[in-house]
């Protein structure tokens, strides 16, 4: 079995800041794997250690994000592929679907396809549904449980308040929930072996992804501004009058409100 | 000498905080209410591949330094559990395995020590000793192909766990020799063994120790690791080792309680302000980091000299006598920094006291070790 793993690098922050032009600015912050994808591994590792096969982990992003797939490979991830190139910069969910697309064609020839249902900067859930239809495979999203007999895939699918189960043939995509399992502590014979590996960067042309599609020119998502919204002080006002007065004032303010 | 972290040295820190996290709470709270280690403890730790680290990979190690072991083992010691011991126990008893032992010996015995479906021991201390090899008095009798043992060893830490052990023994054909300890490899639910119930001890809290009885325990030959007469010096080999180990965890140990001084010197308002802010305190919170950090660094030079292959028993006896006081008075600083809450079992500087107390008296005395550095220091030239 052939899986897939596509990982992103998040800001390990509660608080981050944004540029003038509206982008993260990343330097400087501490890094870690968007944590439902650490799930994402545990579940095509799994997977794996079932049926046999490889899990091949790709990331998009800038150069940092050899450490994100370096800990892929620690916890047991046969392959890692960076894909970092300028050309990429900026890009929107399309775009980012796009060139990760491109890679997983370029790859070639998997069962499947598993991403976090969502990451935790972007929030966006976009990606891995946008994957599925760019490269035009079944999507088995918000996956809590996952199963295979090496020919289909069925999920467990959380769907607000109930779940169904579903399934298809390979190759498919899925997109789990952190649910779905208690991912492994990192095991120490792989972390040994992980560093021996190493990681292929491929660029846009690599992936022969069209330029026009890439980066900040080819995502549709224009950005206006980014703000944090202001917390506004809280503001008391002292009523006066006698008790009955003091009550009819504040019934008047809660009506003028609309909250009575 | 560079101490300059590896990516696989932070990684294998960052996988043990990671099991420290998620893992020991459930194992130590088990440990709690048991008194003992959970049966699958061994188990959990094969599955994170943390056995064997010092051992070949065709024997089920990992082939890697004992400096990535005691990165991890400082990681155990910040929790305070005593989780850790077994885990130390199977690494170091798989190694001297596999310096001392015949091929079939060490395909016999160091796999199951790895794959955790054997708990290791380590045997010297008797009822009269531990510190004295002329003062053992469990025999080791020779009978055909085999040797029959009797006589009790105390204080020993997963003896009553199915395993192998092993067990430093007076080796009757040797009577009258100057060197008459024998080290052999004994099976721990072997016919004739049986064992008291666990010591209740100051720190070290669910820890199994207890003592174990030999009557008529017949052991084959092939089962003698190293040579015969070789006894002691397959212990003083170990101990090296295991005390250096034992300090890494001590050093998280200390380096915890200094962290949980600071939180609560920041936390704690004493005349109007964090106490921390008084020179007092942030005096003392300096000595305690000063302290810990240079625990740290005796620590690493002696498992550099032991991953060099050079001589490190010295340098290892150095680091229980340098660290074991200094971290001892750091925890005791992280008590009396919390006030009477310091003395309560509400907060964890309680058990890192009590647990550091166990470093002068365990895995040697700690006057044994000055013992050896002294004699060391008058005999070089
Ligand atoms: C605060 C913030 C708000 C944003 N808002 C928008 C927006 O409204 N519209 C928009 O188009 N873009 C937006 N972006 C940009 C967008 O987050 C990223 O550009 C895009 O790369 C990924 O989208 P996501 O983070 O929402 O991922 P999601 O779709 O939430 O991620 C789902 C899964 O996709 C996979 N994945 C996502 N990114 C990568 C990657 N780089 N490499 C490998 N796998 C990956 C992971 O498996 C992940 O778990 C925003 C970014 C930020 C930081
Ligand atoms: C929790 C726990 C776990 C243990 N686990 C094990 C185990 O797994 N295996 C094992 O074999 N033992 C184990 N021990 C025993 C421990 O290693 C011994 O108790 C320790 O070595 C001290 O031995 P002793 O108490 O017999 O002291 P003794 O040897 O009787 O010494 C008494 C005192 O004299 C001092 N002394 C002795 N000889 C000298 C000397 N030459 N120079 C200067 N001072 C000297 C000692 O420092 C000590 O203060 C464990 C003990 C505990 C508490």
């Amino acid at each position: 079995m052939k899986i897939i793993v596509t990982i992103k690098q998040v800001p390990n922050v509660t608080k981050v800041k944004w540029d003038a032009d509206g982008s993260l600015i990343r330097a400087g912050l501490p890094t870690i794997i968007n944590p439902v994808d650490k799930h994402a591994i545990e579940a095509a590792l799994e997977l794996k250690e079932k049926h046999g096969g490889e899990v091949i982990v790709i990331s998009m992003g800038p150069g940092q994000v050899e450490s994100a797939l370096r800990e892929a490979l620690c916890m047991g991830a046969d392959q890692a592929i960076q894909l970092t190139d300028r050309k990429f910069a900026g890009a929107d969910t399309w775009a980012t679907s796009y060139a990760l697309g491109c890679a997983i064609k370029k790859i070639g020839d998997y069962d499947l396809v598993i991403s976090g249902v969502e990451a935790m900067d972007g929030n966006t859930a976009q990606v891995g549904p946008q994957m599925a239809e760019f490269l035009g495979l079944p999507l088995l999203s918000y996956a809590l449980g996952i199963e295979s007999d090496g020919k289909k895939v069925q999920i467990q699918q959380k769907l607000g308040d109930f779940e169904r189960k579903i399934e298809a043939d390979f190759p498919a995509l899925v997109t789990v929930e952190k649910e779905i399992n208690e991912y492994r502590v990192t095991p120490m014979d792989k972390i040994l072996e992980a560093f021996e590996k190493e990681i292929p960067v491929w660029e846009a042309d690599d992936v022969d992804a069209e330029l026009v599609h890439l980066g900040l020119k080819g995502s549709p998502t224009k950005l206006r501004k980014v703000f944090s919204p202001k917390i506004e002080k809280g503001k008391v006002q002292m009523l006066e009058g006698t008790p009955e007065e003091i009550a009819r004032q504040v019934a008047d303010k809660l009506n003028e409100k609309f909250l009575i | 000498m560079d101490f300059t972290l590896s990516p696989i040295n932070k990684m294998v820190i960052k996988a043990g905080k990671d099991f420290c996290e998620r893992i020991v709470p459930e194992i130590d709270a088990y440990m709690a209410e048991h008194g003992d280690y959970p049966p699958d403890l061994l188990e959990k730790y094969a599955k994170a591949r943390m056995l064997g680290f010092d051992v070949p990979k065709e024997y089920g190690g990992l082939a890697t330094t004992n400096f990535n072991l005691i990165l991890l083992i400082e990681e155990f010691g910040k929790t305070g559990s005593t989780c850790f011991l077994p885990l130390l126990m199977n690494n170091s008893v798989a190694e001297t395995i596999c310096h001392w032992g015949s091929e079939e010996v060490k395909k016999k015995f160091v796999p199951p020590l790895c794959d955790g479906s054997a708990w290791a021991t380590m045997a010297f201390t008797e009822p009269d000793t531990g510190s004295d090899p002329k003062m053992l008095t469990t025999t080791a009798t020779p009978d055909g192909d085999d040797f029959i043992i009797n006589g009790c060893k105390r204080f020993i830490s997963m003896a009553n766990k199915p395993g192998y052990g092993v067990f430093i023994c007076k080796d009757l054909s040797l009577a009258g020799q100057p060197h008459d300890s024998t080290a052999f490899i004994i099976d721990k639910k072997s016919p004739g063994i049986s064992c008291s119930g666990h010591y209740e001890l100051t720190g070290l809290d669910g820890a199994d120790t207890c003592d174990i009885y030999f009557n008529n325990v017949r052991v084959p030959k092939e089962n003698i690791l190293g040579k015969q007469g070789q006894g002691f010096n397959v212990l003083l080999r170990w101990i090296s080792g295991e005390r250096i180990q034992q300090a890494a965890g001590m050093v998280g140990v200390g380096h915890q309680a200094y962290l949980e001084a600071k939180k609560y010197s920041m936390q704690r308002i004493v005349n109007g302000m964090p106490m921390g802010y008084m020179q007092g305190f942030y005096w003392m919170l300096g000595e305690m980091k000063v302290k810990i950090d240079a625990c740290r660094l005796m620590v690493y030079n002696a498992v550099c000299k032991q991953d060099a292959g050079k001589n490190f028993d010295t340098a290892s006896a150095e680091v229980k006598v340098f660290t074991t006081p200094l971290i001892q008075e750091v925890t005791r600083m992280a008590v009396q920094f919390h006030g009477s809450y310091g003395y309560s079992k509400e907060y964890l500087v309680e058990k890192l006291f009590r647990i550091a107390m166990h470093q002068g008296v365990v895995a040697s005395s700690l006057e044994i070790n000055k013992t050896i550095v002294g004699m060391t220091a008058l005999m070089s030239k």
